[in-house]
C-alpha cells in the first residue's frame, strides 16, 4: 500500500543510478514497486487484514443488519411457527389459510409404509404398522406418535417414533427448512389451494435469520440515551486527557528531569506501575482503595470526612474514580514520551539560560514547553483514539454505573452486543455503534494527522544522498 | 416435503434405526453440561446429570450394552458471561449438549435454532416427566413445543428484619399477620417504606438501610411493575405489553423512597457480597431476594436463627391497581443443536434421569429452591426442609413466571434501564418512561401493545 510505495520509493532514489529527463519525471510520477519490499511488508498487511481491516469490514456490515442472539450470526432457516401464524393472521391473513397451514394430517398408506422402509425403518416395527394400523388417519402429531408408540415393535426412541411418524403425513408447522424454496414445495405440498403469492410471503414471514436495515442508525440517530452516551465520553476522554495523560504526564516528566537522576529513574519506574500491572489486578487494587472498608474510606472516616463506597456509592466520586483509574495509566504513557522529549532538548539551551539567570519557571516556559508541541500533540492524539475505545477498566471498576451515569459510548457498545442479563445480544445495534467509534476515530485520524503535517514528516527527503 | 429435505430426514431416520439401543457395540459419548447463574449451592445442576450418567450406565449394562458416559460439567456464577458463552459457542458449533439457563432463553435461543425441542427425544408421559408440575410444563413450552425440562422452581420473597419490626413497636400478633395483610393488599410497599423510615428514625437500622432492594436487574423488579398493575402479556392478543402507568407508578416509588431516604440514589450496583453480609448480620430494615438466597445466608453468611428474626412474606401491593405477587423464574435443561442425534438422545434421558424426585431433591434442598413435582415434596430430605416447606406453602401458589417471547428481553432491558436513569436522578420520572416506550415501540413496533 502506501507504505510499501513510500519504502520502493525512498529505495529507489537512494540506489539506483541518477535517472535524467523523462525516466525521472516517471520515477518520481509513479515510484517503482520492487517485490523485495512487498515481500517485507507482506506480514503486516496480512497481520492489517486479519485484525484490522476483516473486523473493520465485517462491523460495518453488521451495523446495517438487524442480528441478534435471535436472529441468529448466519444464514437464517425458514420456519412456520403457531406464534408466525397468530401474527399472520393479526395481519390480515384468512383463517381458513391459517388453519390450512396448521393442519398435521397422517395416514397410514402403502407409499408411506414403502417410504419408511427405504427411509430405513425396521422391518418389524413396518409389519406392525401394516397390520395394526393401514388406513388410519390422524389429525395431531401426537395421535399418531401415540398410535405408533402402543405396537409392540415400536422402537424405544422417541425420536425414532417422531421421524417414523414423518413418512406418513404433511405438516410444515415448525419444521425448520435450510431455503425459502424447500418450505415453498412444502408449503405447496400441505395447502395446495392457497394463493401462490400468499404463499410466498407466509415464506417471506417464516424467515428466521437476519436482514438488512438502516434502522441501527435511525434508532441511535433518535434515541436521547445517545446523547447522553455522546456526553459522558466527551467529559470521560476531554478528563482523562487534560488531567491525566497530559497534564499529570507532562507535570511528572519535568518534575522528574530537575531531580538527580537516581531519584527520577526510581519515581519513573514507580509511576510505571498502573501501565505494568495487569488490568484486573490494577482493578481490584482500586476496589480495595475506594470500596467500604477500603483505604479511603477508612482514611475519610478517621478525618471525619464521608465514607463510603466511592466507586460506586456516588456520581460524582464514580466519576473520579473512573478517571482516575484510567488517567493514572494514561499519566505513565505521558510521562515516558514526555521525557524522551524533553531529554532530547540540547542542554547547552539550558545551560545558556542559566547563565542568563533565568529561573526554573523561566525554562520551562521558554525553553521546554515550545519544544513540548509536538509530543504533547502525539499524546493527545494516540490518547484520544485509545481511550474512546477503551471501555475494560470502566467495565470491572463502575460498570457504567451508578445507573448509568458512568456509562461510556464504547462499554455500551460492548454491552448491546456481548454481554445482557437478559440474554439478548443485539449484535447488528452494538456493531453500529462500533462502527460510529470507527467513523469516529478515522476522522480524527485523518485530523491529527493534518495537524502533525504527516505528509512532510514521511515526505521525501529534500536532500538527496 | 422437498427431494432434498426428505432425503436428509430418510437418511437420520435411517441412522436412528439403527442406533436405537444405542448400538450394540461399546459406546463411548462425552456430554458437556454448562450451568448459568450457579453457585456452590447449586452445583447439583451439573452433579445431577453425572449422577444419572452413572444410573444410564447401569441400565445399559443391565440391557447388554456398554456404555461409556463422560460428563464434562461446568458452572457459571453469572448470567451475562454464561449467555454470551453460550450463544457464541452455538454459533462456532462449539455449545455444550446440555445447557441449564433461565426459560426466557427459550424464545430467543429456539428461533435462532441453539436449542432442539426436548419432546422429540423423551416421553413426558413417562416417568418421571410426567410427574413435573404442568405449570412448568408450561414455562418450558413454547410455540406449541416443549423445549426443556424444569430443573428447579422458586418464589422471590419479602423479607422483614423481626427485631427491627419489634423495636418500632409492632406486636407479636402484628408481625404474624403481615404475610396475610401483604396478601390481601391491605399492607402496600408505600406502607413498606413508612416502616423503613421508622426503623431508620429510631436508630434501629442505619440511614439509608431500612430497605435493600435487589443489587441489580433480575425477575425481582418485574415484581414491582405487577405490584402497580402492569401486566408482561397483553391478555386480548398475547401480545408483550407496556403499562406505561404502572412504570411511571413504579419509578415513582424509588424516586420517593430515595427522596424518603430509606435507600441511596446510588444503591444499584451495590456488591452482592456486602448485601448479603447485611442480611446476615440483620443491618437491613426490609429486603427482597429469593427464596435460595436463604441457603447462602445459613451457609455462606453466618445467618443463624432465620425463623427468629426475619418474617416473609409475598411482594406487596403498590397500589389499588396492581397486585401481591412473586415471580418464579424456573430453570431448565435444554439440549443444545449442536448435539448429534446420538448425543442430543443420550443427553435428553440423562435429562429425564436427573428430574427423579429424589435426585432433584438434592438439589432443591441444598441450594433453597423449591421442587419441581408434588411427589418430590414427599422425599424426605425435601419434606423435613422447613423452609423450603414454608415457601412452598406461603409463596409458591401465588407466584408466576416471566414470557418466554423472544422479544421480552428487549422490553425488560427498557424498563430496567428506565429505573436505573430515574432511580440516580438523571432524567426524571416522566422522561424515563417516555425513553423506555420510544426504545420498546421503535424496537418491536406492533409487537407491542402499549398501554
Amino acid at each position: 500500500m502506501s507504505l510499501s510505495a513510500d519504502l520502493s520509493g525512498t529505495k529507489g532514489a537512494v540506489h539506483a543510478h541518477r535517472p535524467t529527463g523523462t525516466a525521472m519525471a516517471q520515477d518520481r510520477g509513479r515510484p517503482r514497486v520492487s517485490r523485495l519490499g512487498l515481500i517485507l511488508v507482506a506480514p503486516a498487511l496480512f497481520l492489517l487484514s486479519c485484525f484490522f481491516l476483516a473486523p473493520v469490514v465485517l462491523t460495518g456490515v453488521f451495523a446495517f443488519t438487524n442480528m441478534s442472539t435471535s436472529t441468529g450470526i448466519g444464514a437464517g432457516e425458514y420456519v412456520i411457527s403457531p406464534n408466525l401464524l397468530d401474527d399472520l393472521a393479526d395481519a390480515g391473513l384468512s383463517e381458513e389459510v391459517v388453519t390450512a397451514i396448521s393442519a398435521e394430517t397422517y395416514e397410514i398408506t402403502p407409499d408411506g409404509i414403502e417410504a419408511a422402509r427405504a427411509g430405513g425403518v425396521s422391518a418389524d416395527f413396518l409389519r406392525d404398522i401394516e397390520g395394526l394400523l393401514l388406513g388410519d388417519g390422524f389429525d395431531t402429531a401426537r395421535g399418531i406418535e401415540t398410535a405408533l408408540r402402543g405396537l409392540p415393535s415400536a422402537p424405544r426412541s422417541p425420536r425414532s417414533l417422531k421421524l417414523t411418524a414423518e413418512f406418513f403425513g404433511h405438516s410444515v408447522l415448525n419444521q425448520r427448512f435450510d431455503s425459502a424454496q424447500e418450505l415453498t414445495e412444502a408449503l405447496s405440498l400441505a395447502v395446495p389451494d392457497v394463493d401462490a403469492g400468499i404463499r410466498s410471503e407466509i415464506v417471506g414471514a417464516s424467515y428466521t435469520g437476519a436482514i438488512y436495515t438502516t434502522e441501527n442508525f435511525t434508532y441511535l440517530a433518535t434515541q436521547p440515551s445517545t446523547m447522553r452516551l455522546v456526553a459522558n465520553t466527551v467529559i470521560y476522554v476531554g478528563a482523562t486527557l487534560s488531567i491525566f495523560n497530559v497534564g499529570l504526564g507532562l507535570f511528572l516528566a519535568i518534575t522528574l528531569f530537575y531531580m538527580p537522576k537516581r531519584v527520577s529513574s526510581f519515581y519513573s519506574t514507580l509511576w510505571l506501575l498502573p501501565r505494568i500491572t495487569p488490568l484486573v489486578l490494577y482493578t481490584i487494587m482500586w476496589k480495595w482503595f475506594t470500596w467500604e472498608d477500603g483505604f479511603l474510606p477508612l482514611l475519610a472516616e478517621q478525618l471525619g470526612l464521608p465514607a463510603f463506597n466511592y466507586m460506586k456509592g456516588s456520581v460524582i466520586t464514580a466519576w473520579m474514580t473512573m478517571i482516575s483509574v484510567n488517567g493514572f495509566v494514561g499519566a505513565s504513557f505521558g510521562l515516558i514520551l514526555f521525557s524522551g522529549a524533553i531529554r532530547a532538548i540540547p542542554t547547552q539551551q539550558l545551560w545558556a539560560s542559566e547563565v542568563d539567570g533565568a529561573t526554573r519557571w523561566q525554562q520551562i516556559r521558554r525553553i521546554i514547553l515550545p519544544q513540548m508541541r509536538w509530543p504533547i500533540l502525539f499524546v493527545v492524539s494516540y490518547q484520544t483514539l485509545s481511550l474512546l475505545s477503551s471501555y475494560e477498566s470502566i467495565w470491572l471498576t463502575t460498570n457504567g454505573g451508578p445507573g448509568k451515569t458512568t456509562t461510556v459510548w464504547a462499554l455500551e457498545a460492548f454491552k448491546t452486543a456481548l454481554s445482557s442479563y437478559t440474554g439478548n445480544l443485539e449484535y447488528g445495534l452494538g456493531a453500529a455503534m462500533a462502527l460510529v467509534l470507527v467513523v469516529v476515530g478515522l476522522a480524527l485520524s485523518i485530523i491529527y494527522l493534518m495537524a502533525f503535517k504527516f505528509g512532510e514528516l514521511v515526505g521525501r527527503p529534500r536532500i538527496e544522498f | 416435503m422437498t427431494i432434498t429435505t426428505t432425503f436428509v430426514r430418510r437418511g437420520i431416520a435411517a441412522a436412528l434405526m439403527s442406533s436405537v439401543a444405542f448400538a450394540a457395540s461399546a459406546q463411548d459419548v462425552t456430554i458437556t453440561v454448562w450451568a448459568g447463574g450457579s453457585g456452590e449451592e447449586s452445583n447439583y445442576r451439573t452433579e445431577a446429570i453425572v449422577m444419572a450418567a452413572d444410573i444410564m450406565e447401569r441400565e445399559a449394562a443391565i440391557r447388554g450394552d456398554e456404555l461409556n458416559i463422560t460428563i464434562d460439567a461446568q458452572l457459571w456464577s453469572g448470567w451475562e458471561d454464561f449467555k454470551q458463552a453460550f450463544s457464541l459457542a452455538s454459533e462456532a458449533g462449539n455449545a455444550p449438549q446440555i445447557v441449564v439457563t433461565g426459560h426466557e432463553d427459550i424464545g430467543t435461543w429456539s428461533n435462532a435454532g441453539l436449542i432442539v425441542p426436548i419432546e422429540d427425544y423423551v416421553y413426558f408421559d413417562s416417568w418421571p416427566l410426567n410427574s413435573i408440575y404442568p405449570n412448568l410444563i408450561d414455562v418450558a413450552t413454547y410455540n406449541g413445543q416443549i423445549w426443556g425440562v424444569p430443573q428447579d422452581a422458586e418464589a422471590r420473597v419479602f423479607y422483614w428484619s423481626i427485631p427491627a419490626l419489634k423495636a418500632i413497636g409492632w406486636t407479636d400478633a402484628e408481625i404474624d399477620s403481615l404475610p396475610q395483610r401483604v396478601q390481601d393488599g391491605e399492607f402496600t410497599l408505600y406502607d413498606m417504606l413508612d416502616v423503613a423510615a421508622a426503623m431508620q428514625d429510631a436508630g434501629i437500622v442505619g440511614p439509608e438501610m431500612g430497605f435493600a432492594p435487589r443489587v441489580s436487574n433480575g425477575p425481582d423488579y418485574l415484581q414491582y411493575y405487577q405490584a402497580f398493575g402492569g401486566e408482561m402479556l397483553d391478555a386480548e392478543t398475547g401480545k408483550l405489553l407496556l403499562d406505561t402507568q404502572a412504570l411511571t407508578d413504579w419509578y415513582q416509588f424509588f424516586a420517593d423512597a430515595t427522596e424518603m431516604e430509606v435507600v441511596s440514589e446510588t444503591y444499584l450496583g451495590t456488591e452482592w457480597d456486602v448485601w448479603h453480609q447485611n442480611v446476615a448480620a440483620g443491618n437491613y430494615g426490609t429486603w427482597h431476594g429469593g427464596t435460595w438466597h436463604y441457603a447462602q445466608w445459613e451457609n455462606g453468611f453466618g445467618l443463624e436463627d432465620f425463623f427468629g428474626t426475619v418474617q416473609y412474606t409475598l411482594f406487596p401491593a403498590g397500589n389499588a391497581n396492581g397486585r401481591a405477587n412473586s415471580i418464579t423464574h424456573p430453570l431448565v435443561y435444554l439440549v443444545g443443536s449442536g448435539a448429534t442425534e446420538d448425543e442430543a438422545m443420550i443427553a435428553a434421558e440423562l435429562i429425564a434421569t436427573a428430574s427423579e424426585p429424589r435426585i432433584n431433591a438434592l438439589h432443591a434442598v441444598k441450594s433453597a429452591h423449591l421442587g419441581i413435582s408434588e411427589v418430590e415434596s414427599t422425599v424426605p430430605l425435601y419434606a423435613e426442609n422447613r423452609w423450603l416447606t414454608a415457601a412452598s406453602e406461603r409463596l409458591a401458589p401465588h407466584a408466576n413466571a416471566i414470557p418466554n417471547d423472544p422479544d421480552f428481553g428487549i422490553v425488560w432491558d427498557a424498563m430496567f434501564e428506565g429505573l436505573e436513569a430515574s432511580w440516580t436522578g438523571v432524567m426524571s420520572v416522566e422522561d424515563a418512561v417516555a425513553e423506555a416506550e420510544a426504545t420498546v415501540t421503535q424496537a418491536l413496533g406492533d409487537n407491542v401493545v402499549v398501554r
